[in-house]
Order: C-alpha cells, then sequence, then structure tokens
C-alpha cells in the first residue's frame, strides 16, 4: 500500500467514526440511536463512495458497487423463494410444507407439479450431459411469451395505432377568417391543435418510410424518409431532454439525502 | 400488524356478516298511488330486451321510448325524475340468495380460523408446557394497562392463556365452522344456483310466484340500460344464462309512491357467444401477418432473392475495417448485454461474422470482450468460422474473444479500459445495451475512434446519436443482419414487417383522407371508416 | 421564495432572495462566464468541473429552497380531473410498479395521487407488480394513511395486495380473474371478506388503473394486457427516460401521462390549488423543480458554449 492511500484510508475511517458518533448522539431520543446513525452514515459512505466515480476510478467505488452487486443477487434470490416457491407453489402442494413455512395453506392442485418438473428441466443446464433437457421449458417460455405478446402487440401497437393517426386536419373548422380572428398559439387552441395532428400524421408516415427496407430511398420516397430521420432525430432530442431531467431527479434525491438525512442541514 | 389484533377485526366482522345475515324479505311492489302530491306520469312505451352481443353471457340490454312526462321533454308535465328498471324474480331466486348469504358468512368466518387457529392452539401447548417467555410467542401480545412483561411472568401467562382461550371460543361459537360445513354450504348453495334457470322459465310474472326485484335506475332522457350480471355464483349480483326474463321501467316522480309501470317486456335470455365479433380486426391482422411471415420466410428458404436496401451504417463498417488497416490499429467489437437468446444479440452476431471475415482477409486485429459467458461461446464459433471462410484458419487464436465479467459496470470499465489503452481505430457496438451505452461511446469518442452502433433499447439510441458516426436504429439492426447475413427467416420477417408497415401506412391515409372528405362534403358514413380499427373488449 | 418563471429566477434573484441563494447564484453565473471565457480561448476544460457545476446548481436550490409556480398541462391534468370526476366510492387501482432507483422521481407522482384518490373518498387498491415496490408501496402506506385519513379503514376504504411474482403474467389473469392472482390481501386476509372488493371479479370491475413506474413490467404492460384489454382508462406516472415511448398512446390508449418530476410536480400543484389542505403537506416535486431548473439553466448554457467554442474553433483553423 502507498503512503497516501494509507492516508486517505485513515482519513476516512476517522470521518466515518466521527459522523456515526455525532449522529448517533443527535438521534439520542430515538430507539437504537447508534444503530440508525451508523445506517445513515453508512449510506453515505456508499452514496459519496459511488460519486467518487466521477472524479475517478477508486477503490471505494469499486467496494460500493461490489457490495451493491452482491446484496442485489441475494436479495433477489430470497424473494424468488419465498414469493414464488413458498407462496405460490408449496401451499398448492403440500399442507405439511405450507404449516412449516407458516403459509395459509390452499386447495391442492396437482397441476403444479408440471412447474416443478419444467424448472427443474431448467436446472440440468448446470449439467454437461443434459444440458440439452433445459430447452424444453426454454422453449415452453418463449413460445407462451410469443404468443401472449403478438396478440396484445398486434392490438395495441398495430390496430388502435392506425386509429389514433387517423386525426381529423381540421378541428372546429368555421372559414378561414375564423380562423385568422381568433388565431392564438394557446396548447388547446385551433391552430396548435391542427398542427399536433399534422405532424402526429406526417410524422408517422416518414418515420415508417425511413424504416422501409425493401426499396431504395430516392425521390419523393427518399425526401420522406429524411423527413423521417428528422422527425426521429427530434425525438431523440426530446428523449434525451426526458433523461436529463430524470438523471438531475435521482441527484436531487441524493443530495436530499446527504444534505438532510445526513448532515441535517435542512429540515 | 399483531396477530391479536387481526383477531379481533376477524371478530369484528363476524358479528358484521352475522347480523347482515339476517336478510330483508322481499319486497313486493303495492301500487298505492298518491294523487294529492303528484300525478301519475305517462309510462315508458316500446321496452324491447336482447342479450348482450360478444360477451361471456349474464347481460341483458334493455332500449325504451321515454315516457311523455320526462324531465327532459318540454312539452310533458316533467314529472319524471328517474327511471327503475325492474327485473322479475321467481321466489326460488330469492332462496339462492339467502343461501348465498349463509354460504359467504361461513366461508369467510373459516378464512381466518383456518389461517389462526394452529397459531393459537401451537401458542396455547407452549403455554401449558410452561413457557414463560412471552416474546417466544408467534404473536405479538398487547397488555392491559397495570401488567407488565417483566414483573410477573407466571401471572402474566396466565392473562395471555385466557385471553387466547376466549378468542378460540369466540371464533366457533357463533356457528359451528369446520372446512366439512363449509363443503355443505356451497354444495346446497351450487344445487340451488343450477335449478335456477328452471325456476325462472317455470315461474314467470303471470304465475305470481315471485316479486319485481330494482336492478338499476337511469336518470331523465336515458332510453337505454345495461343489466350487466355477474356470471360467479358467489357474486349477488348472479345473472343465470338460459334463463327467461322478464324487465319493467319504472317512470318514477318526486313522490317515492307515485310512479308508473311499463308494460312487461320479455321473455329474453342471456348467454355467451364463442366469437366476439368486435375483435375481427385483430384476428385480420394476426391472420395477414402470420401469411406475409410464412411466405416470405418460404420465399428466402427456397432461395428467391428479397432485396433489402444497403444501410449507410453497415458500409460504413467496411470503411472502417480498410482504415484500421491503413493505421494497423485493432478494431473493438462489443455485443453488448443481451443474452445469446436475445434477437438483437442474434442479429450482432450475424454482423460480427461480417466483421470478422473482412478482418481476417486485412489481416487487421479484432477485440471481442463480452458480458455473458454463452455469448462469449457462440461468438468464439462465429469469428472462427469467419476466419475459416476467409481462408484464414491460421491467423484465428482464442484471445480474440474472451469473457471479461457478469457485473454492468465493472465490463463497462474494462472496455473503457481497453479502449484507452489499445486505441482502437473503429469501435462497433451492436446488441443490447442500457446504462453503460453512454459511458462506452463517450470513452470511445475520447479516444478518437470511428464509431458504429445499433441497438433496439429505444431507450439507448438517443446516446449512441449523439456520440458515434453510425447508429442503426432500433429495426435496422435486424435489417443490417438481414441483409449481411440472408437467413431466410430474418429476411422473410423483415419482408413481412415491410409489408405490414406499408399496410399501415395504406390504412392511416385511407382513414386520414376519409375524415378529411367526410368533413369537407358532410358524408358522414366516410367517416364510419374509422371504426372498423375500433377493438371492442 | 416563489417566482412566476424561470427565466426571472436569474433577474430577481438580487432582490427578493435569501443571501445564500444570491451568492449561489453569483458562483454559477461567474463560473460560467469563466468558462464562456475559456471557451472562447479553446482551452480545455476538464469534464470534472461540468459535474461540479452540477453539482452546486443542484445543491443551492436544496439548501434554499426555491420554488416556482406550475400550472398542469393537458396530459397531467386528464388524470386529475379523471379522478375529480369520478362519482364517490369508485374503485381505483394504484400500482408502485417502481424500485428505490426509481423512487425519486415516482413517488412524489405516487404520494399526490394516493393522497387526491382518498381525500375523494375512492376505495383504492394498492398493488405491486415489482418485488422492491412492496417496501415502498408498505412505507408510503404507514406514512400518509394514519396521519392524514385516521379514519379511513383498511379494507373498507382501501386495501393491498401487496407484491406477487409473475411479472405481466400477473396482467393477464388479473385482468379476468383477480382473486385468483391475489386470494387475500397484504395481511393474509381472504379478498371475499373485504368489503372493498364487494362486487369484484376482475379489471374490468375498476374505473381507473394509475400505474407509478418506468421499468419492465410496468406503464406499457398495463396498456397492452389491462387497459386496451378491459377498455378501463390505464394513466400512467413514469420516469421521465420512459415518458416519450408512452406518448404515442396518448390520449385513445393512456388517459394521461406523468413525465418524470415535472409532471409529479403539476399533479402537486393541481392537487393544493383544489384540496388546500394538502398545502401543509411536502410536496416533494415542486420543490426538486428548483434545482431541476437551475441545473438545466446550467446545462443549456453549456451546450451554447460548446457550439460557440465550436464555431470561433472553425474560424480560427479557417484563418490561418
Amino acid at each position: 500500500m502507498k503512503k497516501t492511500s494509507v492516508i486517505i484510508l485513515s482519513g476516512v475511517v476517522i470521518l466515518f467514526l466521527v459522523s456515526w458518533l455525532v449522529k448517533g448522539a443527535s438521534l439520542s431520543g430515538e430507539e437504537n440511536p447508534y444503530l440508525q446513525g451508523f445506517l445513515t452514515t453508512f449510506a453515505a459512505f456508499l452514496t459519496l463512495a459511488v460519486f467518487s466515480f466521477l472524479y475517478r476510478d477508486n477503490p471505494f467505488y469499486k467496494f460500493a458497487e461490489h457490495l451493491f452487486v452482491g446484496a442485489s443477487a441475494a436479495y433477489w434470490m430470497t424473494l424468488g423463494f419465498w414469493q414464488t416457491l413458498v407462496k405460490k407453489l408449496i401451499p398448492k402442494l403440500s399442507d405439511g410444507l405450507a404449516n412449516f413455512f407458516e403459509v395459509p395453506t390452499e386447495e391442492h392442485s396437482y397441476w403444479y407439479f408440471l412447474p416443478v418438473i419444467l424448472g427443474l428441466l431448467l436446472l440440468m443446464r448446470l449439467s454437461k450431459k443434459g444440458g440439452w433437457l433445459s430447452r424444453w421449458p426454454l422453449a415452453f417460455i418463449v413460445g407462451y411469451t410469443a404468443g401472449i405478446n403478438f396478440v396484445g402487440y398486434l392490438r395495441s401497437d398495430f390496430v388502435k395505432q392506425v386509429s389514433s393517426t387517423f386525426v381529423p386536419l381540421l378541428i372546429d373548422w368555421q372559414g378561414v377568417g375564423h380562423f385568422f380572428s381568433n388565431f392564438s398559439l394557446a396548447i388547446d387552441g385551433q391552430f396548435v391543435m391542427m398542427l399536433a395532428n399534422v405532424v402526429i400524421f406526417v410524422g408517422v408516415l416518414c418515420g415508417l418510410v425511413y424504416f422501409f427496407f425493401s426499396k431504395e430511398h430516392t425521390g419523393l420516397f427518399g425526401t420522406a424518409s429524411r423527413v423521417g430521420i428528422w422527425i426521429l432525430m427530434i425525438t431523440f432530442g426530446a428523449s434525451f431532454g426526458y433523461t436529463v431531467m430524470g438523471r438531475i431527479s435521482l441527484l436531487v434525491g441524493r443530495l436530499t439525502f446527504l444534505f438532510k438525512d445526513w448532515l441535517g442541514l435542512i429540515s | 400488524m399483531t396477530y391479536l389484533l387481526r383477531v379481533l377485526l376477524t371478530l369484528a366482522l363476524l358479528t358484521g356478516t352475522a347480523v347482515f345475515a339476517q336478510g330483508e324479505p322481499p319486497a313486493v311492489d303495492t301500487t298505492l298511488v298518491d294523487t294529492t302530491t303528484v300525478a301519475p306520469p305517462a309510462p315508458v312505451t316500446g321496452l324491447t330486451g336482447k342479450d348482450r352481443d360478444n360477451d361471456h353471457g349474464h347481460a341483458i340490454e334493455l332500449t325504451w321510448t321515454p315516457s311523455v312526462d320526462d324531465l327532459e321533454n318540454p312539452s310533458g308535465a316533467r314529472s319524471v325524475l328517474r327511471y327503475r328498471i325492474m327485473m322479475w324474480k321467481p321466489t326460488e331466486a330469492y332462496r339462492v340468495d339467502t343461501l348465498r348469504q349463509m354460504y359467504d358468512m361461513v366461508r369467510s368466518n373459516y378464512a381466518p380460523i383456518r389461517v389462526y387457529k394452529p397459531l393459537v392452539d401451537s401458542a396455547l401447548i407452549l403455554i401449558d408446557q410452561g413457557m414463560v417467555d412471552v416474546s417466544a410467542l408467534p404473536f405479538e401480545v398487547l397488555l392491559p394497562e397495570g401488567i407488565n412483561r417483566t414483573d410477573a411472568p407466571a401471572e402474566m401467562m396466565k392473562y395471555v392463556r385466557k385471553a387466547l382461550q376466549d378468542t378460540l371460543a369466540a371464533m366457533t361459537a357463533q356457528v359451528d365452522i369446520s372446512k366439512d360445513s363449509v363443503k355443505v354450504f356451497r354444495s346446497n348453495f351450487l344445487a340451488a344456483v343450477e335449478s335456477l334457470p328452471e325456476a325462472f322459465n317455470a315461474n314467470g310474472p303471470s304465475s305470481g310466484h315471485g316479486a319485481w326485484d330494482s336492478v338499476g335506475a337511469e336518470v331523465p332522457g336515458a332510453t337505454f340500460f345495461r343489466h350487466a350480471g355477474s356470471k360467479e355464483e358467489v357474486s349477488p349480483d348472479f345473472l343465470p344464462d338460459y334463463a327467461d326474463l322478464y324487465y319493467r321501467v319504472d317512470a318514477a316522480t318526486s313522490d317515492p309512491a307515485v310512479y308508473t309501470a311499463s308494460d312487461v317486456c320479455g321473455p329474453v335470455q342471456a348467454s355467451g357467444q364463442w366469437y366476439n365479433s368486435g375483435r375481427t380486426v385483430v384476428l385480420i391482422s394476426v391472420i395477414i401477418f402470420t401469411i406475409l411471415t410464412v411466405v416470405f420466410v418460404q420465399q428466402a428458404r427456397r432461395g428467391k432473392e428479397l432485396y433489402v436496401r444497403p444501410l449507410a451504417g453497415i458500409e460504413a463498417v467496411d470503411d472502417a475495417i480498410g482504415r484500421a488497416t491503413e493505421m494497423g490499429k485493432p478494431i473493438l467489437y462489443v455485443l453488448g448485454l443481451g443474452a445469446a437468446s436475445d434477437i438483437a444479440t442474434i442479429a450482432s452476431f450475424t454482423i460480427l461474422s461480417r466483421v470478422a471475415k473482412r478482418v481476417a482477409e486485412y489481416q487487421t486485429q479484432l477485440i471481442v470482450p463480452t458480458y455473458d459467458p454463452i455469448v462469449m461461446t457462440v461468438a468464439q464459433e462465429v469469428v472462427k468460422s469467419s476466419y475459416l471462410d476467409a481462408g484464414r484458419p491460421d491467423d484465428y487464436n482464442e484471445d480474440i474473444v474472451y469473457f471479461v465479467t457478469q457485473s454492468q459496470f465493472a465490463y463497462v470499465a474494462a472496455v473503457n479500459g481497453v479502449m484507452l489503452r489499445q486505441l482502437p481505430a473503429t469501435n462497433v457496438y451492436m446488441g443490447k445495451f442500457y446504462a453503460e451505452s453512454l459511458i462506452l461511446a463517450e470513452t470511445g469518442a475520447l479516444a478518437g475512434s470511428i464509431q458504429i452502433a445499433g441497438t433496439d433499447e429505444i431507450a439507448q439510441i438517443p446516446f449512441f446519436v449523439v456520440a458515434c458516426d453510425y447508429t442503426l436504429i432500433g429495426e435496422e439492426l435486424y435489417a443490417a443482419s438481414a441483409y449481411l447475413g440472408g437467413e431466410p427467416v430474418l429476411l422473410g420477417s423483415l419482408k413481412a414487417q415491410d409489408y405490414a408497415k406499408a399496410l399501415f401506412v395504406v390504412c392511416a391515409v385511407a382513414g386520414f383522407l376519409t375524415l378529411i372528405l367526410a368533413d369537407a362534403t358532410g358524408a358522414h358514413w366516410l367517416a364510419q371508416f374509422k371504426q372498423w380499427f375500433m377493438v371492442a373488449d | 421564495m416563489m417566482f412566476d418563471s424561470p427565466m426571472l429566477l436569474l433577474l430577481t434573484a438580487g432582490s427578493g432572495a435569501t443571501v445564500g441563494t444570491y451568492i449561489g447564484l453569483a458562483i454559477i453565473v461567474l463560473g460560467l462566464l469563466a468558462l464562456l471565457y475559456t471557451s472562447i480561448k479553446a482551452i480545455e476544460v476538464d469534464r470534472r468541473i461540468v459535474f461540479l457545476f452540477i453539482f452546486v446548481a443542484v445543491s443551492i436550490p436544496i439548501l434554499f429552497p426555491i420554488t416556482f409556480e406550475e400550472k398542469a398541462t393537458p396530459v397531467v391534468k386528464r388524470i386529475f380531473d379523471k379522478i375529480e370526476s369520478l362519482p364517490e366510492g369508485s374503485r381505483i387501482l394504484l400500482s408502485f410498479d417502481f424500485d428505490p432507483a426509481m423512487a425519486p422521481e415516482v413517488q412524489p407522482m405516487a404520494d399526490a395521487v394516493m393522497r387526491h384518490a382518498l381525500a375523494k373518498n375512492h376505495r383504492v387498491i394498492f398493488m405491486s407488480l415489482w418485488a422492491t415496490g412492496q417496501g415502498l408501496l408498505d412505507r408510503t402506506m404507514q406514512r400518509i394513511l394514519p396521519n392524514e385519513f385516521p379514519d379511513k379503514v383498511d379494507g373498507v376504504d382501501f386495501a393491498s395486495v401487496g407484491y406477487t411474482a409473475g411479472n405481466e403474467g400477473v396482467l393477464n389473469v388479473i385482468v379476468s380473474d383477480f382473486k385468483k392472482m391475489f386470494p387475500s390481501d397484504a395481511n393474509s386476509i381472504p379478498l371475499d371478506s373485504l368489503p372493498v372488493f364487494n362486487r369484484f371479479s376482475s379489471c374490468k370491475d375498476l374505473d381507473l388503473v394509475v400505474t407509478f413506474g418506468g421499468g419492465k413490467p410496468g406503464a406499457k404492460e398495463w396498456v397492452l394486457f389491462v387497459g386496451d384489454k378491459a377498455n378501463v382508462p390505464v394513466a400512467v406516472g413514469v420516469a421521465a427516460v420512459v415518458a416519450p415511448q408512452m406518448y404515442p398512446y396518448f390520449p385513445n390508449q393512456v388517459l394521461g401521462i406523468m413525465g418524470g418530476i415535472k409532471g409529479a410536480a403539476e399533479y402537486e400543484s393541481e392537487l393544493i390549488k383544489h384540496y388546500p389542505q394538502f398545502a401543509e403537506q411536502p410536496t416533494p416535486g415542486m420543490v426538486m423543480m428548483g434545482p431541476q431548473t437551475l441545473a438545466h439553466i446550467v446545462i443549456i448554457a453549456f451546450i451554447v458554449f460548446g457550439n460557440v467554442a465550436y464555431f470561433f474553433g472553425r474560424r480560427r483553423e479557417e484563418k490561418p
């Protein structure tokens, strides 16, 4: 270990201990103040450890990352066991086991042995010889998902979207004179609504043309395709903007935690 | 939540249901008319009823002409304030209601007992065996004022024991509740339900065996009511299928005693349909799309040339390999975080195969760090066979494709390291990408590599667009793979999708034009076109 | 302090602001000017400087709160109006399909909609398609129900069925038979004995579904497998990242969209406008719009500077 590493590490440890003690003392009215103090300090430490990656990769970040990966893997595994196996499967098969796990018993249904068998076959993946057996449950999963999604997507993303594209070009139309005399840029005004409908219609059409692979994009087709890519780019821009907003929100959430729950700077 | 509280809640519910189960006697209408306040209004006319189409049964639709004295009709007396929809219920149906209530009560009382009785039983055994630690019980015990947890454990246990016994006694005192009695009540009830259609058919209003029952109400001016019953026998709104139902609509006034009944309509029967015509358009779309896919896949299998337009991103790959050769720098190929079964990853394998072949021909260096062990195995096979195809099997070595880690950001860190240390001339990202997309593409851009990306993760495309030189957007990735690989299934489904898109465009334009024409010419039948695309529930 | 529009923020900061805001804004403005100078001079700016700016821009409004007046846009207002116009006692299902990572964005929406639905005396059913959502759901209920709605009774005015495994498969079942997937509520009490579920068999008996989330399964799955299938109005509150993907479904397949913290802030402002009793409660959405706005202004400034530097750089290349 280098000398600077030792200095940094001991500095962090001292800060951690100080924060723990101070936090614990400030929570003295509550139950287990020092445990609470430790948890808050540890959470703050992990937040800062992850933030430190912005400066550069370092052991603190790595520690936080590995802790997260390990804890979440364990969490999902336990959850899978209790929520799926214990809660959904065991009451359907055995009263004795249900009582052992303290879950309410249910009417037995031996159909549930089928998923048990499929689940065990899925585990055959771990064996070199019987690995091919895991393809059967996989085929079941793929087939089931494809079937359900096929109809669902066709209804929601095709048929219903077709009818959503049928938008009237003229809204509340009472002649050109009326249009200009009542012209407004309000979000629910006639002009904006009509413009929105035109954008929807042209956007859908040109976007589809861009993703049409059976014809070379030349001439009028090429123009429509270029409009299509412009519209896609505008959509990506909007998407980008939304993402920035989302990420800033997450940062605000973390900073609020640091300032409020840890440092107590704001109430 | 404490178990004891729940037990108390159960007790409260138990008493509640018992009171509720006393039942109300069937109300029999008397046509008492008090003429001193409001004159009886004119009746509803033309009442007709029919089964509701495209449903699972158990629903009847009624239509009628409002009374002349409807509030909404300015030329009448305007005394009708609402319409009461009445259905004839034979005496047997009221008996079924009572049986249902009894079964309901027994069942809902049994359910919590089934859960909590074993707990209480085992706790009693523990206490009898001399356990004095209250916190070892499988539930939390609320102690009354004055009794302390630590002062006299034995004394306190006595109290807990008595409380549990009392609770248990209260739970079972009201009715004999066991698994068997639930079964008995259930079978009695179901037998009665089974005979219900017969009872309805035999006892119409003319027989006098029964009474009119209100099933709903409508506002003035209404001409339509849907009596949607439940298909569940245990539901109080259960409406039997294939039973003769009779309806009547009362024109009601402000005085509850003053109303006029319409003529009785019926018998009508509710029934379910096998085919929901409201969803025909979905069926047609499924058929069309399936046919298109099958036909094009078959054509591709038979070797028919299916044209796919060249994609800028793919042509750029060839140029980029050339550039890398000139510069003497490697090419980095990233397959993303997808599993080997993801379509995006499969498409990526095809593109990798092409890239590897070119690399082998030009004798450039290729680096393929992978995230998933299975993806790694497949990628190794792909690259190996590409080198073989290019006639340079000796140049292939196992280290071209290697496994890094299955932790998202650790993988990214490793790949970023490769980018910054080996400074590849070209980075290709094809497959499934998540939050790491921008980190990868940004580092690559900083390192000055030419970057080509493609993913079907819509949320990540914007990041690739800003940071890469070429991006295959969504479906273009599949198209690229079909274009390069010529795999019949991919090519066929790509073609089928193209035709589906063309169909979409045609329908959308037709719908748009019909709406404009309907507006311009006043021919509103044109606007009906839109109705074809409406999916009913 | 209160501003009418973000642009006024910089103008009025000097007059009515607290000292902290004033100093903070001054730091940011001076920093940005310095950055503009370096960009024009074509001096490479370390990316960590950018992070530092964002950190300052976000921290200052958290430490010295700035709030803006929000006005609900039609996409958000439609959700509010729907809950407002449903008759009392209507059944509304709120699905918590998010995890702690998404919570800063989505939790404020969930709080606001939950308050609204309960204040309007609707019967509210809570559930979660995400295992991690159940914990958040429980905490939300514990935080809001006993304090703000002490007279609401579990099982009568609301009920939580919690989480069940199965992802979108769950939706496929509950659309036709709710009790098959959720035989009992989160406290293991059978649904049949709860008044909330009287005369309730499937999602078709719901008057409105509001899903809060941003991942899979989430908003899209609710639309595909419940909204469109059972013709139940579905409103969505989603993390900003997925909001653009929900717009194609608006307004025919999705009743309304709350996108990111802005959507939450709009809903909160509408709620306080109609129900002043909630003005005392925290409005994290509106509070978070302060840092949000300042950060956006800084980012816009970066984009402008980047382009200015780019054009200056090009001129410099052309000159020699």
